[in-house]
C-alpha cells in the first residue's frame, strides 16, 4: 500500500511555500513542545532539511515519533486556514524526519550538577532527563520495563518504523541519561534520600474497561495488548469476526492491524457517535477503511454476550445531542433501538487510568496526581508529569511537561544551594 | 457560436483581430507550428529571426534554464538559443504558405544580418513573400552579427540608425520594427536613432542578458553544457518591470509606434503594457510554458476589461497611464500612513516583522503574550513614527493594509490591484 503518510520533495516544497512563516506564530504558540514551526519550514522550503530537523529536535526530543502520531495542536491554530486551509505541519515534520539521519554524534552535556530521579522512561521521563542534562544535572531513570514507553512500544510497525522509534529513545538515553536502573518504585519517599529531586513520569497503569456485563468473557482483549504483541512480531489471539470498541488512533489501528493479518476476518469498529467524531487521524481512517474495516456508528456497547466464550454484543443506537461545552456532542440512546451484533473477539480501546501507586501523593478524585503550576506535588522536591497528570494525552504534552518539569526541578535544586 | 467582443486594433495600417501575437522564437520556428498558433487564434506571428544562407547558426543544447519557487519554477526563463537555423530560402516559402492560409492574419518576419547587403537582400526577398511587417532583430543577447558582433546593434545608436536606415530603404512601404534591447544607457537615444533611420517602429523590448543560476555543488552554470555554460537571455514574467519602464519611457519620449515585448504573461500584464504605450503585444514565454491555448483567456481577459472599464476598443488603452509617470523630482509628497483594514487582517504577524526589521518599527503586535494585552493578534500602526514606507503593504498576504494619502487638504487610499 502507498505510504499516504509521506510527502514526496515536490508535495512538501508546495505545502512550505505555502506557509506564511507567521510571526509570534500561533501554531508554535499552540504547539505545546513550542517547537518553532514557522522557521522548520522556512528551512524546508531552502531545501535545508538538517537545519530544520535541529530546529524541530531542540524544542522536542521525539521528533521521529511526533512526526507520525502527533495529533497537530499547532495546525488547528494555523493562520494559513482562514485564508484557505491550515498547513499539514506534521506531515512536514515527518518528511524532515524521513530525509534526514535520526542519529547523529553530540557531545554529552557536561554533568555536575545532583542526582534526579525519573520514575517512568516515557516520553516525560526522557524530555525531562534531556532538559536537566543539559542543564547540568545527573537524571537517572528508573523503569520498570522498557525505556520509551508507549510509542516505543505499542505504535504498529506500519506506522512507525520501530527501529527508528527505538533509535530515538537511545539516543536520548546515551546522551542525555547519567543510568537506567530497572525498578518498580511504589512510594517515592525514600528518593529523596538518594536524589535530589524525583519526577514520576510513570504513566496510566490500568486499562479503563467500559462500564457493561461480560467484559470478563474468553475473547475480549485490550487494544494495547494486540498491539504490544503484533509488534513483537507474534500473533495475534483475535478470531474472525472482531469488534473493536473505541474511536480513537489506537481502536483504529488495531483494526487495520488485525485486518492486515488476515484480510479474511471480519474487523469491525463500534463506535458511540459518528464518522465525523472519529478522533483519529484522517490517513488512519482511510488506512483501515482501505483494509476492508468496516464501521458501526452511532452504537453505545450495553452488553457483551456468551458463555464462556465471547458471542456477541448488544449495542443501542445513538443520537448525537447539541455540542456542550467542551464542544463535543454527547450521544444519547434512542429508546427501543437496542440490536446484536454477532462477534468472536472483542477488542477494547477506549483508553486508560491510574493505578494505585504512591499512596503519599496527593491524588485528584480521578486517581490522578495533583500538581501545582510548576508541576509540583503536595511533597517538596517530587514532581509529576505526563498521562499520571493529565489523564491520557499525548506525545508531545508529555514533552511539555517534562520540559516544564525539569525547569521547576532546576529551580528548586537552585533554591536548595542557595 | 456566440459573436465574440470587437478586440481588434490597429496596428501600423495592419488590422489585428487582437493585440496579441506570437513573438519571434521557437513556437515561430516551424511552419507547422505557426499554423497551429494562428488556427488557435492568435493575431499573428512574427517569424523567428532569419538570415542569409551563407550564415552558420550553431545551436547548442539544453538551451534553456529558470528560475522561480516550486509552483512557478519559470517565474524568469533563460535561454542560450540563437536566431532561426533556417535561413531566408526556408522562410519566403512559409510567408508565402500562410499568407495563403490566414489572409486575414499579421504574418511577419524577422531578420538579422552582417552587412548591409545582407540586410537589404533578406527584406528584399520577404517583401516578394508577401510578408506583412519585418522585424531587426538588434538585441540578441547572444550574439549578433555585423559592425561588432556579441555586442547587440541596438547598443549602438549610430549602428542603430544606421542599419534601421538600410532597412527601411529596402522595405519601402512595407512597415518595419526594431527590436531593441533595455540594456543601454539611455533608451531615448536608442529610440530616436530608431525612428531617424526610418523605422515604423519599435519592439521594445527583447531578452535581457543574464545569468541564469549556478548549481552550487559543482559550480556549473545554468544551463549547463558538459559543465560549462554562459549568460542567457532571460524572458518571462521576471522581467515585465524592465520592459514596462523601456516602453514608458521611450513612449514619453519619442513619437513612434511601439510593440511591446518581455515579460507579458497574462492579459492584465498586456494592459500594463498598452497603458504606458505600446500598441500590441507580443508573447514568447507564456506559449512556450503553457501552450497556444492560453490565447483563449488572453482575448476574453481583455474583452472582459474593456467591458468593466466602458472602453469601445483596445486602442482606447494605448497610453493611458502616460499622464501619471514622472520624475522623482515631480512626483508630490503627501503626508502617507499605513492603514489597516480590520476586516481583512488574518492576523500573521507579518507586517510586524517587515517594519520592525525593514526599518521604521512603526507597528505595535497586539499579541496578548502580555497579561492584559490586546490579543487581537492584529497590527497597531504608529502615526508618529510610520512615514508610510508601505514595507507592510508588500508583505501582507491578504491585502489587508493600504496607504493613506493627504494634502492639500485631500485625502485618498492607494492599494494595489493586483
Ligand atoms: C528560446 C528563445 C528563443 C528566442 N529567439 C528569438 C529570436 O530568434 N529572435 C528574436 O528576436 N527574439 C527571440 N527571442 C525573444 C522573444 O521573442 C521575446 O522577445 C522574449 O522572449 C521576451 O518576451 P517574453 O517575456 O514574452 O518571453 C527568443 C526567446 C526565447 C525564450
Ligand atoms: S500558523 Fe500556519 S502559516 Fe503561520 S507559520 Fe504556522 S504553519 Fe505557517
Ligand atoms: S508603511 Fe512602512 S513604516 Fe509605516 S507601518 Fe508600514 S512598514 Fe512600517
Ligand atoms: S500582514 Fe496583513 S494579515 Fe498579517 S497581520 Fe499584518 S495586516 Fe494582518
Amino acid at each position: 500500500m502507498e505510504d499516504r503518510r509521506k510527502f514526496s520533495r515536490e508535495q512538501a516544497l508546495i505545502e512550505a511555500e505555502r506557509c506564511l512563516y507567521c510571526y509570534d506564530a500561533p501554531c508554535e504558540k499552540a504547539c505545546p513542545a513550542h517547537v518553532p514551526v514557522p522557521e522548520f519550514i522556512q528551512s524546508v522550503r531552502t531545501g535545508n532539511l538538517k537545519g530544520a530537523r535541529n530546529i524541530i529536535r531542540e524544542a522536542n526530543p521525539f521528533i521521529e515519533i511526533c512526526g507520525v502520531i502527533c495529533p497537530e495542536f499547532c495546525s488547528e491554530q494555523c493562520i494559513r486556514g482562514k485564508i484557505d486551509t491550515p498547513i499539514n505541519v506534521r506531515q512536514l515534520h515527518k518528511f524532515v524526519t524521513d530525509n534526514t539521519d535520526p542519529e547523529e554524534n553530540l557531545e554529552p552535556a557536561e554533568r555536575t550538577g545532583q542526582k534526579v530521579a525519573i520514575v517512568g522512561g516515557g516520553p516525560a521521563g526522557l524530555s525531562c532527563a534531556r532538559e536537566l542534562s543539559r542543564l547540568g544535572y545527573k537524571p537517572v531513570i528508573l523503569e520498570k520495563d522498557v525505556v520509551g514507553g508507549i510509542p516505543a512500544q505499542e505504535i504498529a510497525r506500519t506506522r512507525l518504523d520501530e527501529e527508528i522509534a527505538g533509535k530515538e529513545t537511545g539516543f536520548i538515553v546515551k546522551h542525555f541519561v547519567e543510568e537506567v536502573k530497572r525498578a518498580e518504585v511504589e512510594f517515592v519517599g525514600d528518593l529523596l534520600k538518594e536524589y535530589g529531586a524525583v519526577f514520576i513520569s510513570t504513566g496510566l497503569e490500568k486499562e479503563q474497561e467500559p462500564d457493561i456485563p461480560g467484559t470478563d468473557l474468553e475473547g475480549v482483549f485490550f487494544a494495547r495488548e494486540i498491539l504490544k504483541n503484533v509488534r513483537k512480531g507474534q500473533k495475534s489471539p483475535a478470531g474472525r469476526r472482531v469488534g473493536v470498541i473505541g474511536g480513537g488512533n489506537v481502536a483504529l489501528e488495531t483494526a487495520a492491524v488485525l485486518k492486515a493479518e488476515d484480510p479474511g476476518r471480519d474487523v469491525e469498529v463500534i463506535y458511540r457517535r459518528g464518522l465525523k467524531e472519529l478522533k483519529a487521524f484522517r490517513e488512519e481512517i482511510e488506512e483501515a477503511v482501505e483494509r476492508g474495516v468496516t464501521f458501526q456508528f452511532m452504537a453505545i456497547p450495553r452488553e457483551i454476550r456468551g458463555d464462556a466464550k465471547v458471542e456477541g454484543i448488544m449495542v443501542t443506537r445513538a443520537r448525537l445531542s447539541e455540542p456542550d461545552e467542551s464542544g463535543r456532542r454527547r450521544p444519547e440512546p434512542v429508546e427501543n433501538s437496542d440490536f446484536f451484533i454477532p462477534l468472536d473477539t472483542i477488542i477494547i480501546a477506549i483508553g486508560q487510568k491510574a493505578g494505585e501507586k504512591f499512596p503519599e501523593i496527593e491524588k485528584t478524585a480521578a486517581g490522578l496526581i495533583k500538581v501545582n503550576d510548576k508541576l509540583e506535588t503536595n511533597i517538596p522536591g517530587v514532581f509529576a508529569g505526563g498521562d499520571m497528570v493529565n489523564g491520557a494525552c499525548t506525545v508531545v504534552e508529555s514533552v511539555r511537561d517534562g520540559k516544564k518539569a525539569a525547569a521547576s526541578i532546576a529551580e528548586y535544586l537552585e533554591r536548595g544551594k542557595a | 457560436m456566440y459573436r465574440e467582443r470587437d478586440i481588434s486594433i490597429d496596428f501600423l495600417g495592419i488590422r489585428l483581430d487582437s493585440p496579441f501575437i506570437l513573438s519571434a522564437a521557437p513556437s515561430t520556428d516551424e511552419l507547422e507550428l505557426a499554423y497551429d498558433g494562428l488556427k488557435e487564434g492568435w493575431a499573428g506571428v512574427i517569424l523567428k529571426t532569419t538570415s542569409v544562407e551563407e550564415n552558420p547558426v550553431p545551436l547548442k543544447y539544453p538551451m534553456m534554464s529558470s528560475f522561480g519557487p516550486q509552483s512557478r519554477k519559470v517565474t524568469g526563463l533563460g535561454n542560450i538559443d540563437l536566431i532561426s537555423q533556417y535561413h531566408i530560402d526556408v522562410i519566403e516559402k512559409r510567408v508565402k504558405a500562410l499568407k495563403e492560409s490566414f489572409p486575414h492574419k499579421m504574418i511577419g518576419a524577422s531578420i538579422m544580418g552582417a552587412k548591409k547587403e545582407d540586410w537589404q537582400s533578406l527584406v528584399h526577398r520577404l517583401k516578394k513573400a508577401g510578408v506583412d511587417i519585418i522585424e531587426c532583430s538588434f538585441s540578441c543577447p547572444q550574439g549578433s552579427m555585423g559592425e561588432a558582433p556579441g555586442r547587440m546593434l541596438a547598443q549602438s545608436v549610430e549602428a542603430t540608425e544606421k542599419v534601421a536606415g538600410w532597412v527601411k530603404e529596402a522595405a519601402g512601404d512595407t512597415p518595419v520594427l526594431i527590436k531593441i534591447t533595455p540594456q543601454v544607457t539611455d533608451i531615448v537615444e536608442v529610440a530616436r536613432a530608431v525612428k531617424r533611420g526610418g523605422a515604423d517602429g519599435i519592439t521594445a523590448s527583447n531578452t535581457i542578458p543574464s545569468l541564469l543560476g549556478l548549481d552550487i555543488y559543482t559550480f556549473e552554470p545554468y544551463p549547463s553544457l558538459f559543465g560549462k555554460g554562459g549568460y542567457s537571455g532571460l524572458s518571462g514574467s521576471a522581467i515585465k518591470p524592465i520592459t514596462l519602464r523601456t516602453i514608458a519611457e521611450i513612449a514619453r519620449n519619442v513619437d513612434i509606434v511601439i510593440s511591446g515585448n518581455g515579460g507579458a504573461f497574462n492579459w492584465k500584464d498586456a494592459v500594463e503594457f498598452m497603458a504606458v504605450g505600446a500598441g500590441n503585444v507580443q508573447f514568447c514565454t507564456l506559449p512556450m510554458h503553457y501552450g497556444f491555448r492560453t490565447i483563449r483567456d488572453l482575448k476574453s481577459g481583455l474583452a472582459g476589461y474593456l467591458d468593466a472599464m466602458g472602453f469601445k476598443s483596445p486602442a482606447d488603452i494605448v497610453k493611458k497611464a502616460l499622464k501619471n509617470i514622472y520624475s522623482h523630482e515631480e512626483i508630490p509628497a503627501p503626508k502617507t500612513r499605513a492603514q489597516l483594514i480590520e476586516e481583512k487582517c488574518v492576523g500573521c504577524g507579518l507586517c510586524y516583522v517587515a517594519c520592525r526589521d525593514g526599518g521604521h518599527r512603526a507597528i505595535e503586535w497586539r499579541s496578548g503574550n502580555v497579561p492584559g494585552q490586546d490579543d487581537s493578534r492584529k497590527p497597531a500602526f504608529d502615526e508618529e513614527k510610520c512615514p508610510g514606507c508601505a514595507m507592510c503593504m508588500q508583505v501582507c498576504p491578504v491585502d489587508a493594509i493600504r496607504m493613506k494619502e493627504q494634502m492639500d487638504g485631500r485625502c485618498q487610499y492607494y492599494e494595489e490591484v493586483r
